[in-house]
């Protein structure tokens, strides 16, 4: 019999309650409470939470710093369309802002936490139904509190012939991913573009549907992808300008086989070749889907902790990255291309990527076949399936442990890949952290994420992070590349990197942003666009 | 049959040394002879569903909230699962143990604590993740240490 104390320890449990009230700007205790209480008026009691536990709940779990610099006052979780529209007509006349989340696990982004301090969660996680279900035209309608796991288990129960694309952590929103630009590794990988037809409701609580759906009662709202007119559907991704309450989403119909070649490359720099095969392939429509190429670490981490490999602070030495590949039989890159579709068609599609890859590589690629009706399980992200395992690598670092992504967008040639690996790969050994890149090429682009993982126990740890981060985005600004995505804490210095004309875009998008929102209650400051209520707290609550 | 690639089969590989099998569902998941590798993964588990109704007061069980719930990361194969496979593991328990339901521990006083203030990997659940009637029967079915 184990003694409880092995297991309710103190050890690594979270940290008390303490996230005390933070006001929105220019908020009075009892302007809040007034709030507060209307808001229950409209959802509930139960669904309006402001204890001390429920802004922890609603913290960052991976800050690189302080919880408390992303602190939001509460949450509010609406039911329904007309719930949101009755929050919103609250959020405006108390002037209380709102930061929306579908799920709110926006891990290594911020998860739930708002850009502005003292911002309420709009959180739509009990919006979760599935709406629409089409196995013939491929796409389904879908709220914002649908997980991956819900719809992919929908579909499996109901044995639709489908397959979802699906991001590395399957705990969050579909909706949610996708509005914020989120990746899979199937050929629906680039998930934005699967988007197609969104109710939204706006600043004023109007409720607009974009695409065809702007027409009551349209047959193809979820199907062709443009307005009559300017196509708005792109401008609620990344975006503060309205709240998304249901959207189309295409999905793939499910392949009769998928063939999987797998590839061990073994020199960091063969990335150069990699990617100069793969681009053209990519293109040609030979491969489809959007082609994952993690470093070795990407694999280690699920294998164990740091610790059991190299328990030394810093950087882990090239000599014993060295000595790591050889024990666990690793390549520095893994290549895992898969193709989908009929079983001759791959075959010829295999034929011409093994012969591509021939001309730079003896080893023969492994050939793993799936076939429809074949079981799946959690590890097979490019066959669609739902998991959070590879949110595993958060144990690495063990303590309390927490990652962030630098994601550069890359041209997909060997030139502009190599160059910015190299770059990237120096300073972050310039600040002794480890190198854990991929590149996923989506199109004529890669996704460059590093991880850098770090212990938040550990200050000195996080503050070597955000010198890093810092001198990540400053040095590929100066070549320009620029993120595609980034934590709370960086969004507005990502914002300044956009510099064109001096910064049109964000003159232009603040000017729409005001028309919409006039109060500038929903999501001040994200992705660096701040309303004129709250400008006066651009460049506040940096990292 | 599946084919299994040997990346593939290292990394079940290290998953089932880490016990990573721990509902012992090997026997119903397709046996992978022709290699002769280590048995594949379990296969993805489908949680209860959720019932209509009224979650601040639900009319749901313990074992199936658990499921719908905690399951994403908390079934066989799950990354919880896998994390406290490693931990019991390293107790001298048997890998089933990283499974909650099979625990004899656990208090559900410790369970709401965890679930509401986070341990290691394990993040904070908000209570529209998990409200609190249905993490206090969540908690009674996961309590069985008392």
């Amino acid at each position: 019999m184990r003694g409880v104390g092995q297991t309710s320890g103190p050890m690594n449990m979270g940290e008390k309650a303490e996230m005390k009230l933070t006001l929105p700007p220019r908020m009075s205790p009892q302007g809040f409470d007034a709030a507060v209480k209307a808001l229950q008026g409209a959802v509930g009691t139960g669904w309006v939470m402001t204890t001390d536990e429920d802004r922890d709940a609603y913290a960052d779990i991976y800050a690189p710093g302080p919880e408390t610099l992303w602190s939001a006052s509460g949450a509010v979780a609406p039911a329904s369309v007309e719930e949101i529209q009755a929050v919103v007509r609250i959020a405006n006349e108390h002037k209380l802002p709102l930061w929306t989340v579908a799920r709110g696990k926006n891990l290594g982004y911020g998860t739930a936490a708002p850009r502005m301090p003292g911002s309420m969660v709009l959180d739509l996680g009990r919006m979760d139904k599935i709406l629409e279900l089409d196995p013939e035209l491929g796409y389904c309608v879908i709220e914002p509190g649908v997980g991956f796991l819900d719809l992919y288990e929908r579909i499996q129960r109901e044995k639709l012939p489908l397959m979802m694309s699906v991001p590395g952590n399957g705990w969050g929103s579909v909706l949610g991913n996708a509005l914020d630009h989120g990746i899979g590794y199937t050929p629906y990988g680039v998930h934005a573009s699967n988007l197609c037809g969104m109710e939204v409701v706006l600043g004023t609580g109007d409720l607009v549907r974009t695409g065809l759906g702007a027409m009551g009662n349209n047959q193809a709202s979820h199907l062709f992808p443009f307005n009559y007119g300017p196509t708005w559907d792109q401008m609620f991704t990344q975006s503060n300008l309205g709240i998304v309450t249901k959207a189309g989403m295409w999905l793939m119909p499910e392949p009769e086989s998928s063939l999987e070649l797998n590839l061990d490359i073994p020199e960091a720099e063969d990335i150069g070749w990699v990617i100069d095969t793969l681009t053209p392939l990519k293109l040609a429509g030979i491969i489809n889907q959007s082609i994952f190429i993690p470093s070795w670490l990407g694999k280690m981490v699920i294998l164990g902790q740091r610790k059991d490999f190299w328990d030394k602070p810093g950087a882990i030495p090239d000599w014993r990255v060295a000595e790591l590949l050889k024990e666990h039989k690793l390549g520095y890159w893994k290549v895992q291309i898969r193709v989908y579709g009929d079983e001759t068609v791959n075959r010829a599609k295999a034929e011409v990527i093994k012969a591509a890859f021939k001309k730079h590589i003896a080893t023969p690629m492994e050939e793993v076949w799936w076939r429809k009706g074949d079981p799946t399980n959690v590890m097979d992200t490019t066959l669609g399936v739902p998991s959070a395992v590879p949110l595993q690598m958060g144990d690495w670092v063990g303590g309390k442990s927490a990652h962030m992504g630098f994601s550069p967008v890359v041209p997909a040639t060997s030139k502009h890949v190599l160059d910015q690996m190299n770059r990237s790969r120096k300073i972050i050994a310039d600040h002794d952290v480890d190198f854990y890149a991929s590149f996923t090429i989506g199109g004529r682009f890669c996704n460059n994420v590093n991880m850098l993982m770090y212990d938040r126990d550990k200050p000195e740890e996080v503050e070597t992070i955000k010198k890093l981060f810092d001198a990540l985005i400053a040095d590929a600004a100066a070549h320009g590349m620029a993120e595609y995505r980034t934590h709370l804490g960086w969004m507005d210095a990502i914002a300044d990197t956009f510099d064109f004309n001096n910064h049109a875009m964000r003159r232009m998008t603040e000017t729409v942003k005001d028309a919409l929102d006039p109060n500038g209650i929903l999501s001040p400051g994200k992705q660096g666009i701040w309303p004129k209520a709250y400008a006066d707290q651009r460049g506040k609550a940096l990292a | 049959m599946m084919r299994r690639s040997t990346g593939f089969i290292a990394l079940a590989a290290a998953l089932v040394l880490a016990g990573c099998n721990a509902a012992d569902t090997a026997t119903n998941a397709p046996a992978d002879g022709a290699s002769g590798g280590p048995p594949p993964l379990p296969p993805h588990q489908m949680r209860a569903q959720m019932a209509d109704g009224d979650r601040l007061h639900t009319t749901m069980s313990g074992e199936d909230l658990f499921s719908n719930r905690c399951g994403t990361c908390h079934l066989d194969g799950g990354m919880g699962t896998n994390l406290i496979i490693g931990q019991q593991v390293a107790l001298g328990q048997p890998p089933s143990m990283g499974l909650l339901a099979n625990r004899d521990d656990l208090t559900a006083d410790y369970v709401t604590s965890v679930a509401r203030m986070g341990k290691g990997a394990m993040p904070r659940q908000t209570r529209v993740d998990v409200t609190d009637a249905e993490l206090e029967k969540i908690a009674a079915y996961l309590g069985k240490g008392k």
